[in-house]
């Protein structure tokens, strides 16, 4: 199997981050429910800095997966899409290539406002994006949650869309971005 | 080698105590602290990240000769349940009886009675008390002395890193240090004025 996208299939690296990706958001769901449920404590602290963690991982992962995709040919959307399908399914996809930037980022801005700034596993920490500001933190930590949930609903109709083209339409769009397929 | 040294040393104070006899004598300090113009910080960290907090309520005597703090007497009292890192949950936190245990421990002290002159300025060691328990602690420091509106003032600033579980700040979950630090570095720069007399 190839590194690099063809015009038939995707490559192992924009596979890799596709799933890494996948299971990184999964894991940030998880995190932040389990937080949300703790008091404030040393349990929900260790938690809500893993989820901070993650989330830079998922942001540096971002950045290095649109450079491979600007790098490389990608699979087109398959012809028998109608027009309007074809310009819906652009739209998701930028949708979740904006959104994957958007939480992490609305996610380290409002840690930074509400002054607990964000560490990277404990590795180094990042600087704060804004001052420290009880309001700037409200709303962003609001916008970080409608985000974070859009994420996740363009992330299940986007699974949805490309179950139906595998069990309806029969085609190969789901097999091509699956290891171990042939197309 | 024991005879010289003894010897020695006894010239010395002999020299010493002529030369003291002989200079006027310096005045017996008592300062205390200018509050609005004092800061008494920690340093932490907090899940990898580094955080700062104050306490904004806190005394200081300092009594020595003259401007020379070395040979005197340091007293620091910190009102703990004032903290304030800028964050209320978490300065309620802090406040719970697993950390500073405010209710039964509102105060945290410092007691230097040996003040030593160093390299770099002085040296105050003495009992430190958080949260009930005392131990040894040396807290080095700088002093500058200065004259303003003809009152006598002193600028005392300095650092120390105080490893929090010694004190027993932190019980239960927060014995571990991985979210929160066990070391924290305790920073004050504080303006004394004195009341020589």
């Amino acid at each position: 199997m190839a590194l690099r996208n063809t015009t038939r299939r995707w490559g192992v690296v924009a596979q890799t981050f596709h799933w890494i990706i996948v299971a990184l958001i999964i894991t940030q769901v998880t995190l932040a429910e389990m937080a949300d449920d703790l008091p404030a404590g040393v349990r929900k602290l260790s938690l809500l800095a893993r989820h901070k963690s993650v989330g830079i991982t998922i942001l540096g992962l971002v950045v290095l997966r649109l450079a491979w995709r600007w790098m490389n040919q990608h699979p087109p959307l398959p012809q028998t899409l109608k027009p309007y399908e074809q310009a819906l399914a652009r739209f998701t996809h930028v949708a979740l290539y904006v959104l994957l930037f958007l939480v992490p980022l609305t996610g380290w801005t409002f840690s930074s406002a509400r002054g607990f700034p964000v560490s990277w596993f404990g590795f180094f920490q990042l600087p704060d994006l804004v001052p420290k500001s009880r309001p700037l933190y409200d709303a962003l930590m609001d916008a970080h949650h409608v985000l974070a949930w859009t994420l996740v609903g363009v992330a299940v109709l986007h699974a949805a869309a490309a179950l139906k083209h595998h069990f309806w339409h029969k085609d190969d769009v789901l097999k091509r971005m699956l290891p171990f397929t042939r197309t | 080698m024991r005879k010289p040294t003894f010897s020695l040393a006894l010239a010395a104070a002999l020299l010493a105590g002529g030369v003291l006899a002989s200079a006027p004598a310096a005045a017996a300090s008592h300062y205390t602290l200018d509050a609005a113009k004092s800061t008494l910080e920690f340093t932490f960290l907090q899940a990898g990240a580094k955080d700062t907090g104050r306490f904004p309520r806190f005394t200081v005597t300092l009594d020595c000769t003259g401007a020379d703090p070395a040979g005197g007497r340091l007293e620091v009292t910190v009102d703990v349940a004032a903290l304030d890192t800028g964050d209320q949950e978490r300065d309620e936190t802090l406040r719970s009886d697993d950390l500073f245990a405010v209710a039964k421990f509102p105060q945290a002290h410092f007691l230097a009675t040996r003040i030593v002159k160093t390299a770099g300025g002085y040296e105050a060691e003495g009992a430190l008390t958080i949260r009930g328990v005392t131990r040894e602690t040396r807290v080095p420091f700088t002093f500058r002395e200065a004259t303003e509106g003809g009152a006598a003032v002193g600028y005392m600033a300095g650092k120390t890193v105080v490893r929090r579980l010694d004190f027993g700040v932190g019980q239960g979950d927060w014995k571990a240090t991985d979210q929160a630090g066990n070391e924290v570095t305790v920073a004050f720069t504080l303006r004394l004025t004195s009341a020589a007399h």
